[in-house]
């Protein structure tokens, strides 16, 4: 065979094993030199009637407010969850406890993470990897890495939208 | 003609001097080298179609009556008529290719096991109760077939195990990347896209490497799956307003005109095809993009078919010129 057109038949089997190689270096990597995070959040299962959430975040505070549900609705219990970040551990708390907490909103902790959702394993379809979201998986997502959350399933083991639900990081 | 046909013709024109010793060599060597320019002729085309469309259908027989009685077959019916039938085509292949005959026959034999084999994976693992959905199996199946096929090649290395590699091993990249990923937030379709373009690259290269070998064949196939995958992931990054990526939006008019210089030097149409649809959907896209609010929508359509009508001109000639 002509030598250009060995290196070519070369580089075109090579490519899909560099690929692979990157793709396992910028996941192990970033994840190795990423600072470990360190701020509990709260978060809750249950309270997953359409968007009338029962409790809230009010001023820093978790409060409980009324939401009318249709007659022979039975909303599922709500339980709450204290995360314990660096242990990757839930700690059950009741809402009289969990209402004590000091509570912060906003998206990303002051150490630079996000609770986020999975995405999907497409397994015999990937070419579309990246178009939905795994609701049974949360990551916390910052630093260019990822880290996959312990979290307690939801009671009732529905797995659907905001089933499981981030309060806030507890500073 | 068969061959004892064909030597009497021979014999028949060396009595009337109109062929030499030189010549039947030298078409001889060049069969053997893998060098000579050989098209099937129609009718030799019709019944290599005949074979895998009656391959295909084949296969198409088998995941229906498997779905069909789905219900009413015990398990090992279901894996003995679904892996059992690709094994059992791989076998009876491998014997009719042994037969010189019967080596167009034995390549419906290797096709219909191609097409049965991973349905027959599919079947036993979802019996064993493992979730054939995740990429972690996904990547186990191809690469089970493309051990398969990778080890067939080795042993006869004919052009169906090469396209077969490349599709298992396509099958097998894609599973596998994904199962690394896995959940990870960090990947977004973008991820898909630069894989895509992987694959693009990969297939245009391998096209290449096979232009003067016995399998040039995949060739023309490969370059334009190549070219589609890269061209179409490479517009698909640049993404839209207001989330352009700069980089991918500026770097892809040069990509598409490498192509259509690398279309006359390859002397693929694929390339050229594909570069002009590619250049007319980014000038359809940008012009969308950026200059139906500051032109008017009016301006820029017709400024578009301007643009259209000279990558039409330009592909034409280049055509004409350089591909005939």
């Amino acid at each position: 065979m002509n030598p250009k057109k060995n290196v070519s038949l070369i580089v075109g089997i090579a490519i899909p094993f560099l690929m692979i190689i990157l793709v396992a270096i910028s996941i192990y990597v970033p994840a190795l030199f990423a600072p470990a995070p360190r701020i509990n959040f709260l978060y809750m299962t249950g309270d997953d009637y359409g968007q009338g959430h029962e409790y809230i975040v009010e001023n820093s505070s978790l409060v409980k407010r009324e939401v009318k549900y249709p007659e022979h609705y039975t909303p599922s219990v709500a339980r709450f969850f204290l995360h314990d970040t660096p242990a990757n551990d839930d700690k059950e708390l009741s809402f009289e406890e969990a209402q004590k907490l000091k509570l912060k909103t906003s998206v990303k902790s002051s150490d630079g993470w996000e609770v986020v959702y999975g995405n999907t394993d497409y397994g015999a379809f990937p070419l579309f990897f990246g178009g939905t979201t795994d609701y049974n998986a949360m990551y916390l997502k910052g630093h260019n890495a990822s880290k996959k959350l312990n979290l307690q399933s939801p009671n009732d083991e529905r797995y659907y939208y905001r089933a499981r639900r981030f309060l806030g990081w507890i500073e | 003609m068969d061959k004892n046909e064909l030597l009497k013709h021979i014999e028949a024109l060396a009595s009337q001097h109109a062929i030499t010793k030189d010549e039947v060599t030298a078409a001889f060597d060049a069969g053997v080298g893998g060098d000579a320019d050989i098209e099937p002729t129609p009718r030799a085309g019709i019944s290599h179609i005949l074979y895998y469309v009656g391959g295909a259908i084949v296969f198409l027989g088998i995941s229906v009556l498997i779905w069909q009685h789905w219900s009413t077959l015990n398990s090992p019916a279901k894996i003995i008529g679904t892996l059992g039938s690709g094994v059992a085509a791989y076998v009876a292949a491998v014997c009719l290719s042994r037969e010189e005959r019967l080596e167009l026959v034995s390549r419906a034999f290797y096709f219909i096991a191609a097409l049965v084999m991973p349905l027959g994976l599919h079947v036993t693992f979802h019996i064993a109760g493992l979730d054939t959905g995740s990429a972690g199996l996904q990547s186990m199946i191809s690469g089970i077939l493309l051990i398969t096929f990778l080890l067939s090649y080795l042993v006869n290395r004919k052009t169906m195990f090469t396209l077969f590699n490349i599709i298992f091993g396509t099958w097998l990249f894609f599973s596998f990347t994904s199962f690394l990923v896995g959940g990870h937030p960090i990947y977004d379709w973008k991820f898909s896209a630069y894989r895509v373009l992987a694959v693009g690259v990969a297939y245009a290269l391998l096209g290449y490497s096979f232009t003067e070998t016995p399998h040039r064949a995949l060739t023309g196939t490969l370059y334009g799956f190549g070219v589609f995958c890269f061209l179409g992931a490479a517009l698909a990054l640049g993404d839209w307003k207001p989330h352009q990526n700069v980089f991918w939006e500026l770097i892809f008019p040069g990509l598409v005109f490498g192509v259509m210089f690398l279309s006359v030097y390859l002397k693929s149409k694929a390339f050229l095809t594909f570069g002009s649809l590619y250049l007319m959907g980014y000038i359809l896209k940008i012009t969308s993009e950026y200059f139906a609010q500051s032109l008017g929508w009016p301006l820029a359509l017709v400024l578009t078919g301007f643009g259209l009508i000279a990558i039409g001109y330009v592909h034409f000639n280049l055509k004409r010129k350089y591909l005939p």
